[in-house]
């Protein structure tokens, strides 16, 4: 009987002692949303939080607090002393990286993202074609809070596969991975607003060079599979009876081969093929007819696997492999020789080729 | 009180009283409710309460018959069988009281069962409504209570056993079950424990289920109660016991299990696919009426993280101008609900609707606007609440107000892990519990899968073939059609 009472009268205690110290009551917290990285000339860091602002009282839509400091952490008890909220980065959705930054190499930042357990997995990382903190301090009158209009503008950008949805597990992953290069979506600021300007392409973390935004969806198809594309092909320049066509629920399966000739070069084969609606054709084709049909597929697949072929080039020539054509490679052969490859500076010497299929399965209601 | 026996048996014949006149009338001295007859030339005295007979029946029964004839005639017609002879003294003080009218001649004593006070007519449920199917509701009177399960069981393997509860009250308490379909421990165990109870006065069913269930330390109620006949005749066809306490329009049914107070009648009278969708609505009402406001506390207090980017401005909006923390705000509002609630219950249905409009328009609205509660909270407590009352089991509704408390300190004091904490703490003891010593989480656990079908959802009738597990019952099939 005295036993149960000790141990009831040690739960009560515990219910007193508990504190409630680790209280973070909404209203007196400031969610940072955004955050900004840029490298300034000195070595340090410019770092720049958006909190969303949801007091009546106050007019302004959020808060933007900037500060330098040499890490991430550092610079959240700076910037904790110019505002009377609790920051905390639980709501992080969007971390935007200034291309100066970029360059240097993104990993020391990503330390503080990845360790803090309250961070999601799933914040978006953003590459800024310019200055960051810039972008981020401005406000686009016709568009909601920057951070939210970023945060928006790159995640609808992503369902039609545009460009990649690069969030902190997956940059994470596609760093630690061998045979693949992470990347992720690039913005700029256009004045009235922001808009979407690629794909930046990195070795390691250390941003190299972009794709342009028109060859984006041709990336998407060398680096997987996916569903629910759209992409608008220029047939003037290639063909006598078409103009244009702009291809919607796209569906693209790729198929990787790997072949190591007998002369040491390794061949890597890639068949994207893909199936398309067309949403809009203008041309003297008549769809219906099955034979013109096929003979628009080819063209367009031929376009297609030129792009492609110029994209591969440039990879090459860049040396980063981000389509990841080196996980097949290194699937292809034995640990060991994995390790003794430097597939960095064997990726160039790859012959890499690619073959886009199109095909066509609906054309619409006009004939 | 002084000790006498629990029932009324003539059987102890040690210290057996001779009945007389004088005895019976020294031990109900002061009663003026008892009237006294007597009818000198003919050797007769009659004693009843005279607002416990019937006095039609009176006349028809023993007046005309009696007083009609010669007194040679007399000893005859005592004979008759609704004459009972007694010899026992306390056994006529004891029929007196239960309205039976006792009758003097000569030496010998008799009563008559004459018995008939006014009650309620039967009427609907108040507190469990069904929409379709039978409406009648069992009344205060455990002989009408005991007819109305008749009319719905015309089986001679009902059994009825009468107990009487109470050393002054003098409690009748009916155990019945269907012989070879009730597994007969349960039986032998019920009677045991009610035959157990020694206490001065039984009212209600509900206190007489105090005595006797398995913990009476916890907060669940162990035993059904039902006011529906229809709903306690389905319980003795599944195996289970039923009891009957007079004065009580309840009656109980053991053993029970957790699951079975979110079923209604309702659930079998309806198309098998509506009860299913409404019993599996009452689980998640459940899970709304714990949880729902413990976890605004702990989101709001701790756990920012989990609330959605859109929900997150509209909630920090609502609370900027809250002076409390969310558990004091949280407590406030569940009280003022629970005043509501209980104002509610105590006030006369007219009185009881003007609360309702007072509560819901003043507190509601003008606490947001005094800034003393986000309205968010309100929409929270108000969901929680509704959700409580879709239980139709109000005893267990009742319950899961209480736990719903205690879940929403714990979720101010640790958050999320106080509220996971609660809730394993709840499923331990209910795991714990017993109800005439069957698990109270049957089908769960035991795990018995066998018995979902018809605890979870309502599957179509032809598939619901056998008893539920938990009654052991000997004789397993109930529905013998082909599939």
């Amino acid at each position: 009987m005295s036993k149960d009472r000790v141990t009831i009268g040690l739960l009560v205690l515990l219910i007193f002692l508990a504190g409630c110290g680790d209280q973070r009551i909404l209203e007196r917290t400031g969610f940072i949303q955004s955050t900004s990285y840029d490298l300034l000339p000195n070595g340090r860091v410019k770092f720049s939080i958006s909190l969303p602002k949801a007091d009546p009282e106050i007019k302004v839509s959020r808060e933007f607090l900037t500060t330098v400091a040499l890490s991430g952490k550092e610079a959240r008890i700076k910037l904790a002393r110019e505002t009377n909220l609790m920051l905390v980065s639980g709501q992080l959705r969007t971390t935007l990286f200034g291309l100066s930054i970029a360059r240097a190499g993104l990993w020391d930042h990503m330390d503080t993202l990845l360790r803090d357990p309250t961070i999601s997995e799933q914040a978006k990382i953003v590459i800024v074609n310019g200055d960051a903190h810039e972008l981020l301090q401005k406000n686009y009158k016709e568009y909601p809070r920057t951070g939210q209009y970023v945060d928006r503008l790159v995640e609808k950008e992503a369902t039609g596969h545009t460009i990649p949805l690069t969030t902190l597990y997956s940059f994470t992953r596609d760093y630690h991975d061998d045979g693949i290069e992470p990347v992720a979506p690039i913005v700029k600021d256009a004045g009235q607003n922001i808009v979407v300007d690629g794909v930046a392409l990195f070795h390691g973390s250390s941003y190299v060079d972009k794709i342009k935004a028109d060859d984006s969806l041709i990336f998407a198809f060398l680096r997987g599979n996916f569903k629910h594309g759209e992409i608008s092909v220029d047939l003037t320049k290639d063909t006598k009876e078409s103009k244009t066509a702009m291809l919607s629920s796209l569906a693209s399966k790729r198929k990787v081969d790997v072949r190591h000739e007998t002369n040491g070069r390794t061949t890597v084969n890639m068949q994207v093929s893909v199936k398309v609606s067309v949403m809009e054709y203008v041309g003297k084709f008549r769809l219906s007819n099955d034979a013109q049909r096929h003979t628009l597929e080819q063209q367009i697949s031929e376009i297609m696997t030129n792009r492609a072929a110029r994209l591969i080039k440039f990879l090459q020539e860049k040396k980063i492999d981000s389509i990841g054509a080196g996980i097949y490679v290194r699937n292809s052969m034995s640990y060991r020789a994995w390790k003794k490859l430097n597939w960095y500076e064997e990726f160039p010497n790859v012959n890499l080729q690619c073959k886009v299929k199109v095909k066509i399965k609906d054309y619409g209601f006009l004939r | 009180m002084t000790n006498t026996d629990v029932q009324p048996q003539p059987s102890s014949s040690d210290n057996q009283v001779k009945p007389s006149l004088e005895h019976t009338l020294s031990e109900f001295q002061d009663c003026i409710d008892l009237i006294h007859r007597s009818y000198p030339e003919l050797h007769i005295d009659l004693l009843f309460f005279g607002h416990q007979v019937d006095h039609d029946r009176l006349y028809q029964d023993i007046m005309n018959p009696l007083l009609s004839g010669e007194t040679e005639a007399i000893p005859t017609i005592l004979k008759q069988s609704r004459f009972i002879r007694v010899r026992d003294s306390k056994e006529l003080i004891i029929g007196i009281l239960s309205g039976k009218a006792a009758i003097f001649f000569l030496q010998d004593a008799f009563l008559v069962d004459v018995f008939g006070v006014n009650s309620r007519a039967i009427s609907q449920s108040e507190t469990e409504t069904v929409i379709t199917g039978p409406h009648d509701a069992f009344t205060e009177q455990a002989g009408t209570n005991l007819s109305l399960i008749r009319q719905r069981i015309k089986s001679s393997h009902l059994k009825v056993i009468k107990l009487s509860v109470g050393e002054i009250t003098k409690t009748d308490v009916y155990v019945l079950y269907i012989k070879d379909i009730a597994n007969m421990d349960y039986v032998n165990k019920a009677i045991e424990r009610i035959k157990f109870i020694e206490v001065d006065a039984l009212f209600d069913t509900n206190m007489l289920l105090q005595y006797i269930d398995d913990a009476p330390y916890s907060v669940f109620p162990q035993f059904l109660t039902s006011e529906r006949p229809d709903a306690i005749g389905s319980k003795l066809i599944a195996g289970r016991i039923v009891g009957i306490v007079d004065g009580s329009p309840s009656a109980f049914s053991a053993p029970t299990s957790f699951f079975e107070y979110f079923s209604s009648s309702d659930d079998y009278y309806q198309r098998w696919m509506l009860g299913s969708a409404s019993r599996l609505l009452r689980f998640i009402a459940l899970i709304i009426t714990l949880s729902f406001t413990a976890l605004y506390v702990s989101i709001t207090t701790y756990h920012y993280e989990m609330i959605p980017e859109n929900l997150l401005l509209t909630l920090t909006e609502s609370r900027s101008r809250v002076p409390f923390p969310p558990l004091y705000e949280a407590l406030f509002m569940e009280t003022t609900i629970e005043l509501l609630r209980e104002a509610g219950a105590r006030l006369p249905t007219k009185i009881g609707q003007t609360i309702g409009i007072v509560g819901g328009i003043v507190i509601g609205q003008a606490a947001v606007q005094a800034g003393l509660t986000s309205n968010i909270l309100i929409i929270t407590v108000a969901a929680s609440a509704i959700a409580s009352f879709v239980t139709p089991a109000y005893v267990m509704s009742a319950s899961i107000r209480l736990l719903r408390f205690g879940l929403i300190l714990l979720a101010g004091i640790w958050g999320n892990f106080g509220l996971a904490a609660g809730v394993t703490a709840i499923v331990i003891h209910m795991s714990g519990l017993t109800s005439l010593g069957s698990s109270y989480l049957t089908p769960v656990a035991p795990l018995k899968l066998k018995d979902w079908k018809d605890v979870f959802i309502v599957a179509p009738f032809k598939f619901l073939t056998e008893r539920p597990s938990q009654s052991r019952s000997p004789n397993k099939v109930k529905n013998k059609m082909k599939k």
